[in-house]
């Protein structure tokens, strides 16, 4: 029990309320604000017990809105306790898709390696893509919840894109504290059997980031390597158009947050840091609403407009995994993500503070799957217009943008990205994707 | 009544490029093909005075709009959407123009002096087209090129000089190297042998050869005239206990830029070697700092003393290597390396040196430097001052050694005027200068820089800069805040102190607190605000 929900009954009994007034507001108390009470509550034991009581399945109509009236009856058992707070409000607005399968691309698991193993902390060793690592999660098995990561840490559609990204830094009320326009580029060169760039079977992926506003960061770029070998660090370099050159950057730094965004580089995807600086445990398969394949980058909406509003939700199986970083230097206690369990796409991601156990940070991410870009194609970024008709036939999911919060702050980063699939040649991506184009930069 | 037309031309071209900024912000793209982007910046300098806020003095309100423009005339083969290109796959064109009013000069009367040196600047800095046809890549035009690891001290930085007329080399370099025209052609090799992401990149300047401008080059508000007399140029000469006029014509030597001969250039390999970024770099121009040989020297028969001097910048050859590392297990830190030999690097030779040390009896020589610099870049939690972000703290030990060193070597910028002195007795409106500004062999500087972010949003930016000499125990300072307001919007103010521990060397890199003394005082309180597009 949380003892924070008791705390207005402590105050009344401190001011001496005689024995049988107490009891009565106790009853009275309790029948006005358990709902409110309980909706505050963002421990990391709440989201344990909201994860473990089960409830019956909700039904939901295809086409039909949820609003704040369907909260009870529907949304607070699909919605991750942790966040109602946050996506429940007064003129909420949920409409409810069809909850459909996405098959992966053809060549999925056709071409991968065939040698490759978990070693005794679970690290993936001798994995080159191509392919889920593991096609199924076992609910007793004991590394269930690393290899759930591992699927979605090798998912198709995690790379091989032009995303050009809008970014809004928001306060309580909603306050605009900065905007930000960027576009990530990024390349999957671990594709099982072969590498994009014959020569390059050591990386996994490549990414170029650059900014183009605010001005003060315009035309800084990062240029980042993600290894095959997950103990292997990132390498990583950041241009500055002040500085004219290049500047080695340090990877294994994951949990400062980033240039004022409500997040930690670790926070990426849901988990973006090393397994094996980490325990493990499984909790099982849990249905959730997600964003999955939202119509457009969604508006925002609620109080302080950090949440998506008038979207597309989707019920879906998700796997649950508790992360608990060994380091006692580590900002969080625990991390608990949803993991689709068909696309291996993280939908939610809760981080809890060492200090009090206590939500600090959480994300929420919007996709779409890219068979649906040519009948109902995503919006275009302000500052660039795509053809994504590029993106049909890949059958992948492509990021459209996501919610993080610090809830400690508190604060939210909201990001929209107008994400269009994009295949380098083995000759292009050695040239874009390399230490020479990281020498100069717009100026 | 021109002067009142050139005002409003003035205010005409700030109001319109505000006002125009309204609208966008960021780059700004104009069709499918051009992006703009710049800013307008008001910076203004207070001279502090004896104690903080008094006496202080305005020294600059120099008023800048900046505008950047990068136009894509050739995408995907297609040469202005119309004609295929062949090989070439992209092309671009980029402009940086800047243009700066600096208010001080008309609201202070002293300001006459000067003559409006420094006070209006209207020039497109950089203008150059970049190709690239894989793996081939050419930048041609007037550019700046960085190499090295350092920050902010020369060592393999050298192909574009530095203009420090304005605010010594206390901005950012970007703002204050002087663009050159030049060819910048890279082959992009990839994986070779046991290396990785290498590339080589050849460098060629035909004709354009530009010596830095030197902070002592008077008159400019910020202009150190030497030690001493901040006031009044040398005039005279003592020669036993007569005092004579002196007289200085100056020759200028340095190269001619249309020479052939006189070209620049040089190369760049870098790639990666077992997880170590490297560089191995070659450059041969001529010396940007400039020397002056004393082609005669003597009374005449007016007992004048005449001396004939010229200005010379010497061939250099520049040989260096860089490397960078990052080392994420046990430090978790990024370590840099620079070392560099350089020849040819001007000397002046002390007046009396004995033949062995002045040959040509010129007082002047070309010298043999080596510079190493080893730095270590760190992302560092300091949990009391920041809990949400690391400080990214950034340190360099530079160590500059004359390797054919003789005791009378000498710098040449800075001279110490003082009034002339008869047997005691001060000679009204005479004034005489002395170089003792021995350079020692070895020559050392430690900085360390610490920045991080505050605010819910990261938007107060707070920057320490400390650089000391452990020879000469000068030291400089900077505390900076910058505030983003919004996303049109900076403000910065920050504080630049000068100071030592002990002595009364100046050393040889512009720090210690001769700078911050009465006559001279650089200490500084800096205003900044920026609308930018």
């Amino acid at each position: 029990m949380n003892t924070d929900n008791i705390a207005p009954l402590k105050h009344i009994a401190n001011h001496r309320i005689s024995g049988k007034v107490l009891p009565a507001l106790a009853m009275a108390t309790s029948l006005c604000l358990p709902l409110s009470l309980h909706a505050e509550d963002q421990s990391y034991q709440s989201l344990r017990d909201w994860i473990e009581n089960s409830r019956p399945d909700a039904e939901l109509t295809p086409g039909q809105h949820l609003t704040i009236n369907d909260r009870g009856q529907k949304l607070e058992a699909l919605i991750p306790h942790t966040a109602w707070k946050y996506y429940f409000f007064d003129n909420m607005d949920m409409e409810i898709g069809v909850t459909r399968n996405y098959p992966a691309p053809d060549h999925w698991g056709k071409n991968m390696a065939v040698d490759y193993k978990l070693d005794e902390d679970a690290t993936l060793v001798g994995f080159t893509g191509g392919g889920f690592p593991f096609s199924e999660i076992k609910a007793d098995d004991p590394v269930a919840g690393q290899k759930v990561i591992w699927n979605m840490l090798w998912r198709p559609g995690t790379n091989d894109f032009d995303m050009p990204m809008v970014t809004w830094l928001r306060g309580e009320s909603g306050k605009l504290d900065r905007i930000m326009e960027y576009t990530n580029t990024s390349a999957t060169y671990a594709r099982g059997d072969h590498s994009l760039v014959p020569g390059y079977e050591e990386v996994k992926s490549k990414r170029v980031m650059e900014f183009r506003s605010p001005r003060d960061m315009a035309g800084a770029k990062d240029m980042s390597i993600t290894y095959v070998d997950h103990r292997r660090e990132n390498s990583g370099w950041l241009y500055m158009p002040a500085q004219r050159k290049p500047r080695r950057t340090l990877a294994s730094e994951r949990t400062g947050e980033l240039m004022g965004m409500d997040m930690i580089r670790e926070d990426n995807n849901g988990f973006g840091g090393k397994v094996y600086e980490n325990t493990w445990e499984y909790l099982g398969k849990r249905k959730i609403l997600a964003t999955i394949n939202v119509e457009s980058n969604p508006e925002f909406g609620g109080d302080s407009l950090w949440v998506p509003h008038k979207t597309r939700w989707e019920v879906r199986d998700t796997h649950v995994v508790l992360i608990k970083p060994k380091s006692e230097d580590h900002p969080y206690s625990a991390r608990v993500v949803f993991v689709d369990a068909e696309t291996y796409w993280t939908h939610w991601m809760f981080a809890f503070d060492k200090k009090d156990d206590q939500l600090f940070r959480m994300n929420q991410h919007f996709l779409k799957y890219s068979e649906d870009y040519d009948k109902e194609p995503p919006a275009q970024a302000p500052f660039i217009k795509q053809d994504y008709s590029k993106s049909v036939g890949h059958s992948v999911f492509l990021h459209l943008g996501q919610t993080d919060i610090n809830a400690k702050k508190p604060h939210a980063t909201m990001t929209h990205c107008f994400t269009n699939k994009k295949e380098f040649t083995a000759a292009r991506a050695k040239q874009f994707y390399s230490l020479r184009n990281m020498i100069s930069g717009r100026r | 009544m021109f002067m009142c037309r050139k005002k409003i031309a003035k205010i005409l071209i700030i109001s319109s490029t505000t006002f125009a900024s309204m609208l966008s912000w960021g780059i700004v793209n104009v069709g499918e093909d051009l992006e703009l982007e710049g800013f307008v910046k008001a910076y203004n300098i207070m001279k502090n005075g004896a104690s903080f806020f008094h006496d202080g003095e305005l020294t600059h309100q120099r008023n800048t709009a900046q505008l950047e423009g990068k136009y894509y005339f050739l995408k995907d083969g297609q040469m202005f959407n119309r004609f295929a290109s062949g090989p070439i796959d992209e092309a671009t064109f980029t402009f940086l123009g800047r243009a700066v009013y600096d208010s001080a000069y008309d609201i202070r009367d002293s300001y006459g002096s000067l003559h409006d040196r420094g006070k209006e600047e209207y020039k497109i800095r950089e203008a150059f087209v970049d190709f690239s046809m894989a793996p081939f890549s050419l930048r041609l035009g007037k550019q700046q090129v960085v190499w090295g690891e350092t920050d902010n001290f020369r060592a393999l930085d050298v192909i574009n000089p530095l203009d420090r007329t304005w605010h010594g080399t206390r901005e950012s370099w970007e703002d204050i190297r002087i663009p050159l025209w030049m060819a910048r052609g890279i082959w992009d090799v990839g994986k070779i042998g046991p290396f990785d992401e290498t590339f080589l990149e050849l460098i060629l300047i035909p004709d354009d050869f530009q010596a830095t401008k030197a902070a002592t080059r008077y008159p400019r508000p910020w202009a150190i005239r030497g030690l001493g007399s901040q006031s009044h140029n040398a005039n005279s000469v003592l020669i036993g206990n007569t005092l004579h006029d002196l007289n200085v014509t100056v020759t200028d030597g340095a190269p001619d830029d249309r020479k052939l001969s006189n070209m620049q250039g040089g190369f760049r390999f870098k790639g990666i070697w077992n997880e170590v970024d490297f560089s191995v770099n070659y450059y041969y121009g001529f010396s940007q700092t400039t020397g002056v040989k004393v082609k005669s020297a003597g009374l005449d028969s007016l007992g004048v003393f005449n001396v004939d001097v010229e200005t010379v910048n010497p061939r250099i050859n520049v040989f260096g290597v860089t490397a960078s590392f990052s080392e994420d297990r046990y430090t978790q830190s990024v370590f840099r390396l620079e070392s560099t030999i350089t020849s040819g690097v001007p000397v002046a030779i002390a007046a009396g040196a004995p033949d062995r040390a002045n040959p040509n009896g010129n007082s002047f020589d070309t010298a043999k430097q080596s510079v190493v610099m080893i730095g270590i870049d760190r992302p560092t939690w300091i949990p009391a001052l920041n809990k949400l972000r690391t400080f990214f703290i950034s340190t360099q030990f530079f160590w500059r050694r004359y390797l054919d060193y003789n005791n009378y070597y000498q710098g040449s910028a800075f001279y110490d005027v003082s009034p002339a002195t008869v047997n005691g007795v001060t000679v009204p409106d005479r004034y005489v200068s002395e170089n003792n500004n021995r350079l020692d062999q070895d020559e050392f500087v430690i900085t360390f820089s610490a920045s991080t972010t505050y605010g819910a949003a990261g938007l107060w930016k707070p920057l320490f800069v400390f650089a000391y000499d452990p020879r000469s125990t000068g030291s400089y300072s900077k505390i900076k805040m910058e505030y983003l307001f919004s996303k049109h919007l900076v403000f910065a103010v920050e504080q630049h102190l000068y100071w030592r521990t002990d002595g009364d060397d100046t050393g040889p890199w512009g720090l210690g607190s001769y700078l911050g003394e009465p006559g001279i005082r650089r200490n500084e309180t800096v205003f900044t605000a920026t609308y930018q597009f």
